[in-house]
């Protein structure tokens, strides 16, 4: 069976210098693979590389078996694979419900039924279980822009799941949140993996997230991989120790 | 009291042309950051493609509307876009302006070089006919206008809020990205606009040109008149152009009758320099804050 996601070889280059440098990895259905790493070790770029926001300068990137490099990423959308993002990426006027629709909405139909079709698409029922999933019954009719920052990750992070998506890559999902929303995050999404069959890649500087999320935790350092394991043992390789703290 | 009330019907049904055209104005504002000051002249010109259609075409008088209506969204609309924001919007938004300023003045010569520098008659939609209501003159035209504006502003407000489409266009508004990851056809939406926008000011050309005669220099107080509405009301939203546009109406109307008809043309200004003073968000709007 193929995997979820494959990366293979694949470098991006800003004029000289090399933000991602030949990464090679695969990720399986159902894993939650963190990725971490020191500022500027090229994580970012390599998540945009596999989203289609950036074309790889090499390489190749893989969804279940397919070729995906450099399609668009409302293609990638449509073909299961969806993101948060680092910087809050919401829809500020309009409502915690509508920016919920707006995100699975556009998977369907034509510009007729956009126009004549059911205005919620059939999907204020996915929204409502959605909302109340992460907890936000109560601001479902609020102006998104209204919400406090760890509301707009939460619904940032729902509206990533909206379409259904196999494949989520989440952008630093924990930072700027306060713990008691973050406790409650992390097991949203756990609950995701385990009923739903989501498989995660999770970018993020929170240790403790990324140690009691993940199953397999890669080590990103100058664009390069530095470390690849189960949580313990990357915690102890004393080259991600190195990595970390010896500069 | 039944002179206020011919005066506030009236100055009602100006505003709501204001309003139908400011209403255009803000919406490609809002999602292609185009500050449209070509758009008095987008009012003039349909009028003449209804003229040209009757004259040159001799087609009967709502199939010239009909002819109208198509060119001006082909015209004002998509080739508006294509031709002229899409290639200076990526040198910014002030090339942009400029832009516009010179498109203004292309059609208002090209009106008087190609059709004529005289006032022409345009035939109304319904028979021009005084009613009464509680002592107060009301004429069909007002009637009709404010009608033909309500279904108008109502249809546009529906497909804004009650459809896919509507959230699209606000998704693509607010956050372009994001839209476009989540699968929004952003172009296509945009275009949309430019589209309704053509829509807006050939009905608000028609509209008007029986009462004010088709005359090339008639983009110049819609234009400021529209313009004015959208900053008094919000520049960042479409109830805010409405209701500027309406206030704008009545504010002239009533100014011009009790306090001043010489100084007619400075309430407007008074009614501007206030707003931008007290409240600079416009009546309805919401601030807006920006990253430098």
């Amino acid at each position: 069976m193929s995997h979820v996601l494959e990366v293979r070889n694949v470098a991006k280059r800003f004029g000289g210098v090399t933000a991602v440098d030949d990464v090679s990895f695969c990720v399986d259905e159902g894993e939650i693979l963190g990725i971490i790493g020191p500022n500027g070790s090229g994580k970012s770029t390599l998540f945009n590389c596999v989203l289609g926001q950036l074309r790889p300068t090499s390489g190749e990137v893989l969804v279940d078996g397919r070729s995906v490099t450099g399609m668009r990423p409302c293609d990638l959308n449509r073909l299961g694979v969806s993101r948060t993002f680092q910087l809050l990426q919401v829809f500020p006027q309009l409502s915690v419900r509508d920016n919920l629709i707006l995100a699975a909405q556009e998977h369907q139909g034509t510009m007729l039924s956009r126009l004549f079709g059911r205005p919620d698409a059939g999907l204020t029922a996915d929204a409502e279980q959605m909302i109340s999933f992460f907890g936000m019954s109560h601001l479902a009719g609020e102006m998104a822009g209204g919400l406090s920052y760890g509301q707009q990750k939460l619904l940032d992070a729902a509206m990533a799941f909206m379409a259904g998506p196999r494949l989520v890559l989440l952008d630093e999902p924990a930072g700027g949140v306060n713990l008691t929303m973050l406790g409650h995050l992390k097991e949203r999404l756990k609950t995701l993996n385990s009923e739903r069959k989501a498989t995660f890649v999770v970018i993020e500087h929170n240790m403790e997230f990324v140690m009691s999320l993940c199953t397999r935790v890669l080590v990103l350092a100058e664009g390069k991989i530095l470390a690849e394991g189960k949580p313990a043992e990357v915690r102890s390789n004393p080259k991600v120790i190195e990595a970390y703290l010896g500069h | 009291m039944s002179a206020f009330l011919q005066l506030l019907i009236s100055g009602l049904a100006t505003g709501a042309i204001y309003a139908i055209v400011a209403v255009g104005f803000t919406l490609i504002w809002q999602t292609s950051q185009t500050i449209n000051f070509a758009q008095g002249e987008f009012v003039m010109i349909p009028a003449f493609f209804v003229l040209a259609a009757m004259k040159l075409g001799g087609l009967p008088f709502w199939a010239a509307c009909l002819v109208g209506l198509a060119v001006s969204v082909f015209v004002l609309g998509v080739m508006f876009k294509q031709a002229i924001v899409d290639p200076m919007l990526k040198h910014g938004v002030l090339p942009l302006v400029i832009s516009t300023i010179a498109l203004s003045l292309l059609l208002k010569e090209s009106a008087k070089e190609f059709y004529s520098s005289q006032a022409q008659p345009f035939p109304s939609l319904v028979p021009s006919v005084d009613l009464n209501l509680f002592g107060a003159v009301i004429s069909t035209q007002s009637l009709l206008v404010l009608g033909v504006a309500f279904v108008t502003v109502g249809g546009l407000n529906l497909l804004l809020n009650r459809t896919r489409f509507g959230r699209a266009m606000q998704a693509t508004a607010q956050n372009r990205s994001v839209a476009r990851i989540l699968g929004v056809p952003v172009e296509r939406m945009v275009l949309a606009t430019f589209v309704i926008n053509g829509l807006l000011v050939a009905i608000a050309s028609i509209l008007i040109s029986p009462i004010y005669l088709v005359k090339f220099t008639n983009g110049e107080t819609l234009g400021l008149a529209a313009f004015i509405a959208a900053i008094v009301g919000g520049f960042n939203q479409v109830r805010g152009a409405i209701v500027g546009g309406l206030v704008l109406g009545v504010v002239d109307n009533l100014s011009a009758a009790y306090i001043s008809a010489q100084y007619r043309g400075a309430f407007p200004l008074f009614l501007l320099i206030a707003v931008i003073l007290l409240k600079p968000e416009g009546l309805v709007g919401r601030r807006e804050e920006r990253t430098v």
